[in-house]
């Protein structure tokens, strides 16, 4: 297995597991019995959105997904955004316990706090080193999105 | 003494929905009546080209406008500078429903874009048709707008009248029946550059194809063929770093130009990196489906795209700490 990695932003240390595999839109994954991968956000991604405050869902447990469809919205203390399967296949279940309290995705991110799970290939999932790679070659145009984004609401 | 009159010009909604053909109406005939004001309708801006007689007459006025239209302000008010009826953003005061008080007054100066050029001594004032359904509220902001222009121009004292007297053309403005003002104009598509935002990094015209984007002589980026543009692509509108292209058609509010891009106004909207966060291969699979449609390959993200991959930060590197700071101080 893996060794854990770090990705340092700015200050702010973001663990990376080295257990599981990882998505480029921010969500780590692990494989379940029978080719289910059960899907929740990385702490880069929680690092940008901070507490989270209202978790919604515009497909039923049960739907097939396309890769990147958007499947949900999320509106936490310092954002908002849409949000995208992470993978082709059909979508099984939806962590329920989140859409009356989401706090566990802030306190524990990579257990209790895992959003929903597809059936569906994983193979292009990324590891761990994959994923701090594309963090990396990332930053910099993440920023300037931030920026941007902070910015305009200037 | 058309000069120390308001211009106001109504641009129409596409199409012919009643709802919004009745607001448009309410509006002229009321403003109509109004002393000091010059109501003129046209069709909508965005589909006139430079040969409708509506842009003729917007050429001509000289001084302070008012332009209402069915699109966002930021959209209106660049449209009109690309087509060469320029001046200064004006303020306008129409608060819509959901709007918090502060927000709007700081965000067209403090930007680095490259701003406009040759840009005259007076206001453009754009409001937005789908704000209200209540033609009050624009006959009480244009009325507003006409005082507070009349006290600028009494504030600038009586040389820079004759200035202006001695700068308009002759008979410009007067000499077109509303009918030709009205000549009905076909559905265009093009992306309309927010000069305010626009840093000319030049990504735009390395990642269309279509040849849509060009320089002008002093070596800034300009919609130069618009209408080579493909019809509902709102690809480099995506690619721009800086969200300055926009297509005031276009469902998304974020590139139909809304002053905002997060849904509250007040929080970052993050949807870019969790996903839509793949806005490039978004734009490149838009690009790719107008390039098949012209019967050429398509190119994917091998074309147009490397210089943002391989981005380096421009001037002194960014603070990592310092954006995380910001990120935190947006704390409401």
């Amino acid at each position: 297995m893996a060794d854990d990695l770090v990705f340092l932003m700015g200050k702010t240390e973001a663990r990376l597991p080295g257990d599981r595999r990882y998505a480029r839109n921010h969500l780590w994954a692990t494989l379940q019995p029978e080719g289910v991968w059960r899907f929740g956000f990385t702490s880069y991604a929680i690092r940008l959105m901070k507490d989270v405050y209202f978790l919604s869902w515009s497909i039923d447990a049960g739907d097939v997904v396309q890769l990147m469809q958007e499947i949900g919205h999320i509106e936490t203390s310092k954002a908002e955004s849409d949000l995208f399967a992470p993978l082709a296949g059909v979508l099984t279940r939806f962590n329920e316990a989140l859409l009356h309290d989401p706090t566990p995705i802030n306190t524990d991110g990579y257990g209790a706090g895992w959003l929903f799970e597809i059936q569906g290939d994983g193979s292009a999932l990324m590891d761990v080193a994959g994923y701090h790679a594309f963090l990396t070659a990332n930053w910099d145009n993440t920023q300037r999105i931030l920026k941007g984004k902070i910015n305009s609401h200037e | 003494m058309s000069r120390t009159k308001l211009t106001v010009v109504l641009s129409q909604a596409q199409g012919k929905n009643p709802a919004k053909r009745a607001l448009e109406e309410s509006i002229t005939a009321a403003l109509l009546l109004e002393n000091g004001i010059d109501v003129s309708i046209v069709p909508s801006l965005y589909d006139m080209d430079a040969n409708h007689t509506g842009r003729l007459y917007l050429e001509g006025v000289r001084g302070d406008m008012v332009v209402l239209s069915w699109m966002y302000p930021r959209a209106t008010f660049w449209m009109l500078d690309r087509a060469g009826i320029k001046g200064h953003y004006g303020e306008n005061q129409i608060a819509k429903p959901t709007d918090e008080d502060d927000e709007e007054t700081a965000e067209p100066e403090q930007s680095k874009g490259i701003g406009a050029v040759n840009v005259p001594d007076r206001k453009i004032y754009c409001l937005d048709l789908r704000d209200h359904s209540d033609h009050r509220v624009y006959l009480d902001e244009v009325k507003r707008i006409a005082a507070e222009c009349a006290a600028a121009r009494a504030s600038k004292g009586p040389l820079l009248q004759l200035g202006l007297m001695s700068a308009e053309p002759p008979a410009s403005a007067k000499t077109f029946r509303p009918e030709e003002l009205l000549a009905p104009t076909g559905r265009r598509w093009y992306p309309v550059i927010d000069y305010s935002r626009c840093t000319n990094c030049m990504e735009c015209l390395d990642f269309c194809l279509f040849g849509v984007y060009g320089v002008d002589s002093l070596d800034r980026i300009v919609v130069e063929n618009q209408d080579s543009c493909k019809k509902g692509c709102p690809a480099c509108s995506r690619v721009c770093p800086e969200h300055a292209i926009m297509f005031p058609e276009h469902k998304t509010p974020a590139i139909a130009g809304a002053p905002v891009a997060g849904p509250s106004g007040l929080k970052i909207d993050l949807t870019k990196l969790f996903g839509g966060g793949d806005a490039l291969a978004l734009a490149a699979a838009e690009r790719d489906t107008e390039l098949v449609k012209d019967g050429r390959a398509a190119v994917g993200l091998s074309v147009g795209i490397p210089k943002r991959q391989a981005s380096k930060p421009q001037g002194p590197k960014d603070d990592l700490d310092k954006l995380m700071d910001e990120l935190d101080a947006l704390e409401i």
